[in-house]
């Protein structure tokens, strides 16, 4: 199987990509979670406030309904009070009426006799017209009605049958008559303003004249709420209330959600209608979602932040290894290419390097674009000798000595080492121009080489000529001139081969 | 909220007030949106200082109906003003189950026995009761005329509260009416009980009017006891004999109910005009059966009644202190005004 060479680009895409995936994982799983908090929260909220909403009303219904059982009981005990005093005038009964009124408390006590006369602490009326309870010749049982008065004031009657004589009279009934203005204080006692709520008669009409919210007010229910639920919610809520049922209804008005509770107040054919909006439960639990959405929404932030941070310094830490590494192949590239074309021994460019160099220059003097170029070819003496008897090292010594003293006279650059004992020097440009003092010089400090026994090195050397056709036409010249020096310095009292070979 | 709508009914019934200034209603008005004054449920006591600490009286009117409820509430919101103020006023406010001369009769005698400090009454026949006012006046007893009808001039009672102008409320409505027919048709006239004067009043000012248009008859006069029931029964006779009638005059509370009534089951197109607040009736006046209401203010009636009462009681004189006959305003209203009076009379149109 061929297998793909991995790169580090591919890696750092990966990583890249990778890094990316688990980011946008870790966020779109922390954004879910934060919906889910949110739909659970308001679930929640929609929970508490019904049971909150039906608990103020199913409380305040109750505070109704022991009022009322309050009312009947003190009334109760008033007859039976008054019964008991021998009452045997007017003004006597009316004291009496008096005196039960303010010790219990009661509202408009009354009392009524069998010709419907009613008698209060103040007067005495025929009653049968304005007391819708007095209808009937008899009353059966005790009885709530609600009482619509001439001023639009709204009261509550509650009556009882009684069967007590006073002034030889029959009475059969005891009323008392509650404000519903006196109910509603009692109801928002302990409100706090926290909730809206008002009493409706079984068609929707507001009988406590509060206002159920800035929305409804205080119109008729039915007419609020008409055209903002669906027709078959209506309808239920309509019938909830005529049969005194209890429930919740929700309605959107300018756009605004409300929810409002209704509970039956048992007896009185009225609904208790309970409405909470930006109220503290809903405002709170709001606060508590909001306050930890906003830190999901931090930590969705620092997220990304790190994140980013991190890809960041990947990406540079990636960028600078693959850079440095880069450099350093470079280098190493250097380094190789360098070894190739020097030669070990002496530092100086080696022979694989003078043939590169020649090439280069046979195809500038076949393009005629040579100008200035010589040749200088050096020849060690005594190289042979002196391995032979002095060891290698003192051979390589002598070569590196050679090698010192031509690159004491010419650019270290221009110095090639092409064989054992062969150097050759290519002049060009300001080497060129200074060739003939510089190898005058040369040959001097050779000559006084001999003199010192210190290395002793022949040289010939050849400009370009018209007619040269490649660069081994000046070296053929150069060498030949390297031949005659040596035979010079020969005579000068250099040692040579056959000198060493005489010698020995 | 309360009240602030009632000072501005104050305010209103000034405004009313004012340009009624010749001490006449606001009968005749125009059909502007005057239901806010047309009663007045924001009284206080005037700066009289009363001279005892305890007063009782004796009320009696012509017959049991919401319409005497109404005059008994702003009675009961005087005497609440005046205990406030460590004054305790006690009252009977009795009526019979029909209208009686006879009953009122023996009501007031009887009252004469008792102790009360000013006796008051509703005439229910002027012709019969002002005589035994008189001698009631004659034996000492503080005597005052109160509601919607007042006894014969020449009578010794003190004073009177209450409309003083029921002959021009009969005639106004029937104005209206006859500009409604176009001053023509038969026009049945329904009255309330025998001899009760404002009722009779009214009539007379329902029979002038229609004199006066020569194309325009009255088709009949009934009385309905001040009964509703009676007044269906008068009012769809009257229809069965004449199925031309093209209108009919109520003079009183329970006659517009019942004529309602009968109107709307034969599915006669007769224009009714009538009087007074009945709930019933203001419904009809707001579904069109009812033309216009002649409204008469019994708050103010009853408020204003206690008050003269204490001053008679007193033994002050129609003065300074109070006229001889305290007016209290009628005002007709129409149809565009009928709920806005539901819920001011009786707190809910729906109700």
């Amino acid at each position: 199987m061929k297998r793909t060479r991995l790169t580090e680009k591919a890696v750092a895409i990966t990583a890249a990509i990778g890094s990316v995936l688990i980011m946008v994982t870790v966020i779109a799983n922390t954004y879910w979670a934060s919906r889910q908090a949110v739909s659970s929260t308001n679930q929640a909220v929609s929970a508490v406030s019904a049971f909150y909403l039906e608990s103020m009303a199913d409380r305040r219904s109750k505070t109704i309904t022991n009022l009322i059982n309050n009312n009947f009981d003190y009334m109760k005990k008033a007859v039976g009070v008054i019964d008991e005093e021998e009452i045997e005038s007017q003004e006597e009964l009316r004291a009496a009426i008096g005196r039960m009124k303010n010790i219990l408390s009661l509202n408009r006590f009354a009392l009524v006799d069998e010709d419907d006369i009613v008698y209060t602490q103040y007067t005495t009326y025929t009653g049968r017209s304005r007391h819708a309870f007095l209808s009937k010749k008899t009353l059966d049982d005790k009885m709530i009605s609600t009482v619509f008065r001439y001023g639009s004031s709204k009261e509550l009657c509650l009556a009882i049958p009684i069967d007590i004589k006073i002034m030889g009279k029959q009475f059969k009934a005891c009323f008392v008559q509650i404000d519903i203005n006196d109910i509603v204080d009692l109801l928002a006692f302990d409100d706090q303003g926290s909730t809206h709520f008002a009493l409706y008669s079984a068609n929707g009409g507001n009988l406590s004249e509060t206002e159920l919210g800035t929305l409804i007010g205080t119109q008729n229910i039915f007419d609020a709420t008409k055209g903002n639920v669906s027709e078959e919610e209506w309808n239920s809520f309509r019938d909830d209330f005529a049969s005194q049922k209890n429930g919740t209804l929700t309605f959107t008005i300018n756009d605004v959600v409300d929810t409002i509770c209704y509970q039956p107040v048992p007896d009185t054919g009225w609904e208790l209608v309970v409405m909470i909006r930006g109220s503290v439960i809903q405002d709170q639990i709001r606060e508590i979602s909001e306050k930890s959405l906003a830190a999901n929404h931090m930590q969705i932030a620092f997220l990304l932040v790190v994140a980013s941070l991190f890809a960041a310094i990947m990406f540079y830490m990636i960028r600078r290894v693959a850079k440095e590494k880069l450099d350093e192949e470079k280098e190493n590239s250097k380094v190789f290419k360098s070894m190739a074309n020097t030669d070990s021994l002496t530092g100086v460019r080696n022979k694989h390097a003078y043939m590169e160099m020649e090439s280069q220059i046979n195809t500038r003097i076949r393009e005629e674009n040579v100008d200035k170029l010589a040749l200088v070819v050096c020849d060690i003496n005594g190289l042979k000798y002196v391995n032979d008897t002095k060891g290698h090292a003192a051979g390589d010594k002598l070569i590196r000595d050679a090698s010192a003293l031509i690159c004491d006279f010419f650019n270290h650059g221009s110095v090639f080492r092409t064989g054992g004992d062969e150097f050759v020097v290519v002049l060009q440009g300001k080497g060129y121009d200074t060739k003939d003092e510089v190898i005058a010089d040369f040959n001097r400090t050779v000559e006084e080489n001999i003199r010192k026994n210190e290395v002793v090195i022949s040289i010939g050397y050849s400009a370009i000529k018209p007619e040269d056709e490649q660069l081994h036409d000046l070296f053929e010249r150069a060498d030949r001139m390297m031949y005659e020096r040596k035979k010079e310095l020969k005579s000068m009292g250099a040692k040579t081969r056959e000198f060493y070979e005489a010698g020995s | 909220m309360n009240n602030i709508f009632r000072k501005f009914l104050i305010v209103a019934l000034s405004l009313v007030a004012a340009v009624a200034s010749s001490g006449y209603s606001a009968v005749g008005g125009t059909k502007a949106d005057y239901t806010e004054s047309v009663v007045d449920f924001e009284h206080n006591l005037d700066d009289y200082v009363p001279a005892k600490t305890n007063y009782n009286f004796y009320f009696t009117y012509k017959i049991v109906h919401p319409w005497w409820d109404a005059v008994a509430l702003g009675m009961e919101d005087a005497q609440r003003k005046y205990l406030e103020k460590g004054i305790v006023i006690t009252y009977e406010y009795m009526a019979p189950d029909a209208a009686s001369y006879e009953d009122q009769t023996r009501r007031l005698l009887e009252a004469g026995e008792g102790n009360y400090d000013v006796i008051g009454v509703d005439v229910a026949d002027e012709e019969k009761i002002s005589p035994v006012l008189d001698e009631m006046v004659a034996l000492g007893n503080k005597v005052m005329t109160f509601s919607s009808s007042d006894a014969a001039p020449d009578c010794k009672r003190i004073a009177y509260v209450g409309n003083t102008h029921n002959y021009q409320d009969g005639a106004d409505l029937t104005e209206a009416l006859c500009e409604k027919l176009g001053y023509r048709g038969k026009v049945g006239i329904l009255v309330g009980s025998y001899g009760a004067p404002c009722h009779e009043d009214r009539a007379k000012g329902a029979m002038d009017t229609i004199a006066k248009y020569k194309h325009m008859e009255i088709a009949a006069v009934e009385y309905d006891m001040d009964s509703v029931d009676k007044a269906y029964e008068l009012a769809s006779e009257m229809l069965k004999d004449n199925p031309d009638i093209a209108g009919f005059v109520c003079c009183n509370m329970s006659n517009p109910v019942g004529t309602a009534r009968a109107v709307t089951e034969l599915g006669s197109k007769a224009v009714i005009v009538g009087m007074d607040h009945d709930q019933e009736a203001l419904h009809y006046l707001k579904d069109g059966v009812i033309y216009c209401l002649g409204v008469q203010d019994c708050y103010s009636i009853g408020f204003d009644t206690l008050q003269v009462a204490v001053k008679i009681a007193d033994g002050n004189l129609p003065g300074d202190l109070f006229p001889d006959k305290t007016d209290e305003s009628t005002t007709i209203i129409y149809q565009e005004d009928a709920q806005s009076m539901l819920e001011i009379l009786y707190g809910d149109v729906s109700q």
